[in-house]
């Protein structure tokens, strides 16, 4: 009975326990990496080259790990790659598309690909996808004239295609303008409710505007994780700013934490990380997101050891 | 600025794996390279390192691999696209002229290095082991070197010109490859050209120049003259020089430096607009079933199969292909079935053979490229890892780019039909026969392809790099064959097995088709096993280690597919025990080696018994039940023989024939006998008379032969015994004594196993073989009765008056008896025929002979019946007139299938090839009556070679194939012109040429041939032609009365004064006794010397 109701509890959280993969060249991509992730958006958020995408791509079955485990409810995600890609939809980090198809004829071979056999019900499913990605108005145009943004939206709905329990969106917004974006995040926003969907990215401001939980990875370690605003209460107090010539941030940079240094009109304005007051010119500001991402790479590179 | 380029480009390539890969392809190949080439061709006095046959080889290869030329010199600007760095190249200050120049240059001398593999591989071809010294000259390196400066390099040179321009301007790698079928058409429209000169000029790969700056040398010249590089060869060599230049001339100014092409900027290349954005949150995703039962793979194999196909069909360089396979059959038929400089009707399976021969390339460019392409399709598109995280199955996918691969296959195979239907309709020919274009190619060529697939699939699923990838096919395509050539072509480890035997009218694909099939059920099983572990170790994900992917097979092994592939690897098991069973237990299998060393022992064991006293056959008497639908016979009764010696015979050999489904027994002797069977191995047995057979005695001896067709057997199975069409002779039944034609024929094997050398023909005062009108003659004149029964669909003839003819039991029976001997060679037709009837009748002092003439036909094959039949009338007048009168009161041409071409006579029987008389496309303005022709040489037979023999020395087909030539020529001039009997000789000067070139040893006189059919038909004709234009036609004739009169078998003066037979020295002297003294050097220099031809037929010679 207890067994039951676990995975009850279970059948919609993405486990994953203890992963580690090292590459043949020796850099090692993933360090013990374990995360909880239950229903809802989750933000992955690191620089680049953190291990965001080996991480994705071995959650997507599209690579193997060297040890360690990845549980979907009862999907042991390693071994059940099958199982667990008929609940998956993928959007990786850069594809492309058949220059000489149009959405339409491509997004219904996906269809069929996805095992959506019933003539009918494809068709509909395609045309609601395509209303949906607001592209249903160039369905019948050839690939080849898409923008970016297009290209993306076109992505997200071929990985919708067979009703996903898990989303995995690898750094979707990477060269998008802003509008296009935001257009972005509002196909994705909804998925949230039913599905686990993991985002990574390395734009802080992408997880502040959807995520529910989030973890910062840096050299494939989990640095941080938990929610976005619980993560914020922990820095409240702690974060204080100033603006500085040029010529005094190496100065800085030995007598303080420096978190992040930023141009604001030309000038270097830097965050710094203390407990107590720092007098000298700096005042306390709200921390963002930001700052708790900066912090973190900046502990990590500091002191490997948190 | 350019030399950077240059350097950078060199430095790129020279880190490549291709680079080498490419460069020891072409150099192991071109070890094996004149091997190859000149497979199946006697080199003749040429030696494998003439300077004509390394500039041939070199030539053919460079053509060959033309296509690693395109993957060179196409990619090396299509790189900069395909990498997406075009942007960062073109935006940084470097000039057009440089970029060009260094990227060709460079990979240009990449290109040259990677074809020095070709002068480098043969030259190391010549030092290997296997090539025996006396094929050689002595080795010099110079002539390697000069002919790739001076014929491989411009030719490269030209295709590297095309290929980078190409490369450059539309870059797209396919439309690149598909310039190697450019190459290749160019090469075929060429060969259509008539003037030879032009030809020279204008072929690519300069294979007819040098045929024709060689054309006038002899042979010896041919053999060590190095080649001049003057005239057609130069300018040959300066047009594709200077069309390289005007390529790179005109590239150079198309090329842009524009990032985006600018064709599509000005077309269709329109930003899509889009809608304004909309609060799209209302739209409900409908539920939908997934379902990953059969039946959606069943519909996802479909889908993908049609996609797959159609994504090709958008790519303009596959219509490119489709549209140079349907023009090369037009202009490439231009000879078709062509016997004697004379076209056959474009009938429906001369158009296939002819699509099938010029088409193959065009297929295997398709299959070897598209398979890479669709291997590589999604990740070309960068797609792949959505595809990846898909539930599809591997396989699914795998299978669906096969069957869309299969399915263009089909699509250039209609086109191809398409275009020969067009042919046939503008020759004016309308039996289209659609369905031997059916069987054509979805029976032949398609079942090859979808096979060769399979492997193309396979690696390039397994080593995960295109190119290596397209070579490693390309490989595999020319080490099976090879091994095919090499005789290891057991159907159950030769890929994909044999072909299929030749298509005859008569006959279809007769029992050729039914092994064929299952052997090609059973490779097609084999691939579906490749497809399967293909789409296992196929890249998925971003693995692509292929260890690594092998060992996570077992979690990509899913439920279903393993169980298909269990139930194919038991169909693929069955269906092999099946063909086993039949090829090796019902049939023994026999190696080269087991083959090989039972002629040996039989040479070694039987040959003391060679010219062992024996009786002679003087009577046939035989009844024979043919069984055409279950290629099956019986056939009893006795022979009598008699002893023509003088001395008491105690034994009778007998050679049953060598072939397991002929059984002989029942065989016994009238008196008592003892049988010695300890030659049973060579089915050789020795019977020993009780009592010894006094000279000129005589005895019976009785048997029973039968020959039953068992389930199937490896390639050459019996042609003779066939559902439609049976021809087969008397050397199928019991012979007499020791067989020569059991010995080891090949004289380096003879070399190697120490055995003498074995010669053809004896000498020409050899006793033993002086008293043989055939080797190993069991006869000198037989009388011949026998009752054939066949199926009630068909007529069966042997020689002999029809006495009778009946139906029993629903089979048809013909009696049949020669009311005068005859030699001892007869054959057994059976066909369903159609009959065209006439009469002939003699009149010779007052006693009227007439004769039926009768030709035995396909029913289709009605186009030249009066043409053979008035070369019978004709024929029969002439030589009755001239040499002696006819001596049956019948004389029949029966057709048989194609499988043989030839026509060939026996006792007023004359079976003819459906292939090289009745089918031809005579025209009487232009061409040679050749129906007529061949009619009357074989009916001139009837003279020479039933009446009289000749002794089985050299200079037998002196007597025998000569004068049936010199007979048949004044019988096409008689009933023709004195013109076309000049212009069939012009024929038989080329003929007698090529011959020529082809001969390995010495070139005999024609009173001294042996088996060299260019000396006694072709160069025979010419000299006959000579002598009786010297001599005058009359006193040739007289000659020829006189020595029939005295040499004929039956009633000769001469002939029955002594046992031997004539030899061309007798001959002759009757030609001497007519030539007047001032000639007589003429006959020592027409026909006893090897003086080059006297090559002027004119009115004046000899005059």
């Amino acid at each position: 009975m207890f067994v039951l109701i676990n995975q009850k509890t279970n059948i919609m959280k993405l486990i994953i326990d203890n992963l580690s993969k090292t590459y043949s060249n020796g850099i090692e991509a993933l360090q013990n990496v374990s995360l909880e992730i239950p229903k809802g958006m989750f933000g992955l958020l690191g620089p680049n080259g953190a291990g965001k995408s080996t991480l994705m791509r071995t959650i997507a079955t599209l690579q193997e790990a060297d040890s360690g485990s990845i549980v979907l409810g009862d999907i042991d995600v390693l071994k059940q790659k099958n199982e667990l890609r008929q609940v998956l939809g993928y959007l990786p980090q850069q594809f492309g598309l058949y220059p000489k198809i149009s959405a339409e004829v491509l997004l219904n071979h996906f269809a069929v690909l996805k095992g959506i056999t019933n003539k009918s019900e494809r068709k509909d499913l395609v045309k609601a996808l395509l209303h949906k990605t607001n592209l249903y108005d160039v369905r019948k145009q050839n690939l080849k004239g898409y923008s970016g943004g297009m290209k993306q939206r076109f992505g997200i709905a071929q990985a919708l295609l067979n009703n996903p329990k898990l989303l995995i969106v690898d750094e979707p917004t990477a060269g998008l303008d802003p509008v296009e974006r935001n257009r972005f995040y509002n196909v994705l926003s909804e998925l949230g409710e039913h599905t686990v969907v993991i985002l990574s990215t390395h734009i802080v401001d992408d997880v502040k505007e959807l995520c529910t939980n989030m973890a910062i990875i840096n050299q494939g370690q989990v640095c941080l994780k938990g929610n976005p605003l619980q993560i914020l209460e922990g820095l409240k107090g702690k974060v204080y700013k100033k603006t500085i010539e040029k010529s005094e941030l190496s100065l800085y940079k030995q007598n303080y934490k420096v978190i992040s240094d930023k141009l604001f009109l030309g000038k270097p304005t830097i965050h710094i990380l203390s407990d107590v007051d720092p007098r000298d010119g700096f005042s306390l500001i709200n921390a963002e997101l930001e700052d708790v991402y900066f912090s973190e790479i900046f502990n990590h590179t500091n002191s490997k050891s948190i | 600025m350019w030399y950077n380029i240059f350097k950078f480009e060199l430095q790129y390539r020279i880190k490549r794996p291709d680079t080498y890969v490419f460069f020891l392809f072409l150099f192991l190949f071109s070890i094996v390279g004149v091997d190859f080439i000149f497979q199946g061709t006697d080199l003749g006095l040429m030696k494998k390192n003439s300077p004509l046959v390394i500039a041939k080889s070199m030539g053919a290869i460079t053509g060959l691999f033309m296509i690693l030329a395109s993957m060179i010199m196409g990619v090396s600007v299509l790189r900069d696209f395909e990498y997406n760095i075009e942007s960062l190249m073109f935006s940084t200050p470097i000039h057009k002229k440089d970029y060009l120049l260094g990227r060709f240059l460079g990979s240009f001398t990449v290109l040259l290095f990677v074809f020095s593999g070709i002068p480098l591989g043969m030259i190391l071809g010549e030092l290997m082991p296997w090539t025996a010294a006396d094929e050689l000259l002595d080795f010099n390196g110079f002539v390697y070197i000069k002919t790739f400066l001076l014929v491989t390099i411009p030719t490269v040179f030209f295709g590297a010109a095309l290929f980078f321009v190409t490369g450059a301007l539309s870059r797209n790698l396919v439309v690149v490859y598909t310039q190697g079928i450019f190459l290749f058409v160019v090469f075929m429209l060429t060969k259509a050209i008539t003037n030879d000169f032009w030809q020279a000029v204008l072929d690519p790969f300069s294979l007819t120049t040098t045929t024709f700056i060689t054309k006038s040398w002899t042979a010896l010249e041919k053999s060590t003259q190095e080649l001049p590089f003057i005239g057609a060869l130069l300018y040959n060599k300066l047009f594709w020089f200077s069309l390289g230049i005007t390529a790179l001339v005109y590239g150079y100014h198309k090329f842009n430096f524009n990032v985006v092409k600018e064709k599509s900027s000005k077309g269709k290349r329109t930003q899509i607009s889009e809608a304004n954005a909309q609060d799209d949150n209302e739209v409900i995703i409908p539920d939908t079933k997934k379902q990953y039962g059969l039946s959606s793979k069943w519909t996802q194999l479909k889908q993908f199969s049609w996609f797959y196909f159609i994504g090709i069909c958008k790519q303009s360089s596959f219509w490119a292909i489709v549209i140079c396979g349907m023009i090369i059959i037009l202009v490439n038929s231009v000879n078709l079935g062509t016997v004697y400089g004379v076209d056959s009707y474009p009938a429906t399976y001369f158009i296939v053979e002819e699509l099938q021969e010029t088409s193959i390339f065009f297929f295997i460019i398709i299959l070897v490229f598209y398979s890479g392409e669709l291997v590589w399709k999604e990740r070309g598109a960068k797609l792949n890892l959505i595809y990846d995280a898909t539930s599809m199955s591997s396989f699914i996918k795998l299978a669906g780019k096969y069957i869309g691969l299969n399915l263009i296959y089909v699509v250039l195979i209609l086109a191809l039909i398409i275009s020969g239907i067009i042919f046939q309709t503008l020759s004016g020919y309308y039996k289209y026969e659609l369905y031997v274009y059916f069987y054509g190619f979805f029976l032949e060529i398609l079942p090859f392809l979808a096979l060769y697939t399979f492997i193309a699939f396979f690696v390039q699923s397994a080593v995960n790099h295109k190119f290596v990838g397209v070579m490693l096919v390309i490989i595999f395509f020319i080490a099976n064959t090879a091994l095919g050539l090499f005789g290891f072509d057991h159907d159950l480890y030769l890929f994909g097995g044999n072909s299929i035997g030749v298509y005859s009218e008569m006959n279809g694909y007769g029992h050729f088709l039914k092994p064929y099939l299952f052997i090609k059920s059973y490779w097609f099983l084999f691939g579906m096993l490749l497809l399967i572990i293909a789409s296992l170790v196929s890249v998925r994900g971003i693995e692509t280690n292929l260890i690594k992917r092998i060992k996570v097979v077992k979690y990509r092994l899913s439920k279903p597919l393993f169980k298909l592939a269990c139930m194919v690897l038991l169909a693929f098991i069955t269906v092999g025990s099946f063909i086993f069973y039949n090829t090796n237990v019902l049939h023994a299998y026999w190696t080269n080696s087991e083959a090989t060393a039972f002629r040996l022992g039989y040479e070694k064991e039987l040959k003391q018994f060679e010219y062992l006293p024996q009786p002679k056959l003087v009577d046939v008497n035989l009844q024979l039940e043919l069984y055409p639908s279950s290629r099956g016979y019986t056939v009893e009764g006795y022979y009598i023989l008699k002893n023509t010696n003088s001395e008491d015979i105690k034994s009778v050999h007998i050679q049953k024939l060598i072939e397991e489904n002929i059984t002989l027994d029942g065989l016994s002797f009238e008196s008592g006998f003892t049988v010695d069977n300890q030659y049973k191995k060579y089915d050789y047995a020795i019977f020993n008379f009780n009592k010894a057979l006094k000279p000129g005695d005589s005895v019976k001896m009785y048997f029973k032969q039968s020959f039953i067709t068992k389930g199937f057997e490896l390639g050459n199975s019996n042609v003779n015994i066939n559902k439609n069409g049976t021809f087969f002779n008397n050397s199928d039944l019991p012979t007499i004594g020791y067989n020569r034609k059991y010995e080891l024929n090949d004289a380096d094997e003879r070399e190697e196993y120490n055995l003498p050398i074995r010669y053809n023909k004896a000498e020409r005062e050899a006793v033993n073989e002086l008293v043989n009108a055939r080797s190993g003659s069991d006869s000198d004149g037989l009388n011949f009765e026998m009752i054939v029964g066949t199926s009630k669909d068909q007529t069966a003839l042997v020689p002999g008056e029809l006495l009778k003819q009946w139906k029993a039991n629903n089979r048809n029976y013909f009696h049949y008896k020669m009311k005068i001997p005859i030699i001892d060679f007869y054959s057994i037709v059976s066909a369903e025929y159609e009959i065209k009837k006439d009469k002939w009748v003699y009149q010779k002092d007052s006693i009227i002979t007439p004769v039926d003439l009768e030709i035995y036909y396909h029913k289709a094959h009605d186009y030249n019946l009066e043409r053979m039949m008035s070369s019978m009338k004709a024929s029969l007048n002439y030589y009755s007139e001239n040499f002696s009168s006819y001596q049956y009161e019948h004389l029949r041409i029966m057709e048989f299938p194609r499988y043989a071409q030839y026509a060939q006579s026996f006792p007023g029987t004359i079976p003819f090839s459906e292939s090289i008389g009745f089918v031809l496309d005579i025209d009487d303005e232009s061409d040679v009556d050749m129906a007529f022709y061949v009619t009357a040489h074989e009916i001139a037979h009837q003279w020479f070679g039933m009446q009289v023999e000749a002794a089985n020395v050299k200079g037998r087909h002196f007597i025998l194939e000569t004068l049936s030539q010199y007979a048949a020529m004044m019988v096409l001039k008689e009933h023709y012109s004195e013109d076309k009997l000049l212009q069939f000789l012009e024929l038989q000067k080329d003929v007698y040429k090529k011959g020529k070139d082809r001969e390995a040893s010495v070139e005999p006189s024609l009173a001294l041939v042996e088996n060299q059919d260019y000396v006694y038909y072709a160069k025979g004709a010419i000299q006959m032609y000579q002598f009786q234009k010297a001599v005058g036609e009359v006193n040739v004739n007289r000659a020829l009365r006189r020595f029939l009169k005295d040499w004929n078998s039956r009633d000769g003066i001469l002939k029955t004064k002594t046992d031997r037979y004539a030899t061309s020295k007798d001959l002759l002297g009757y030609f001497t006794s007519v030539t007047p003294k001032d000639l007589h050097y003429m006959i020592a220099e027409l026909f006893e010397s090897v003086e080059p031809l006297k090559v002027s037929t004119d009115e004046n010679n000899y005059d």
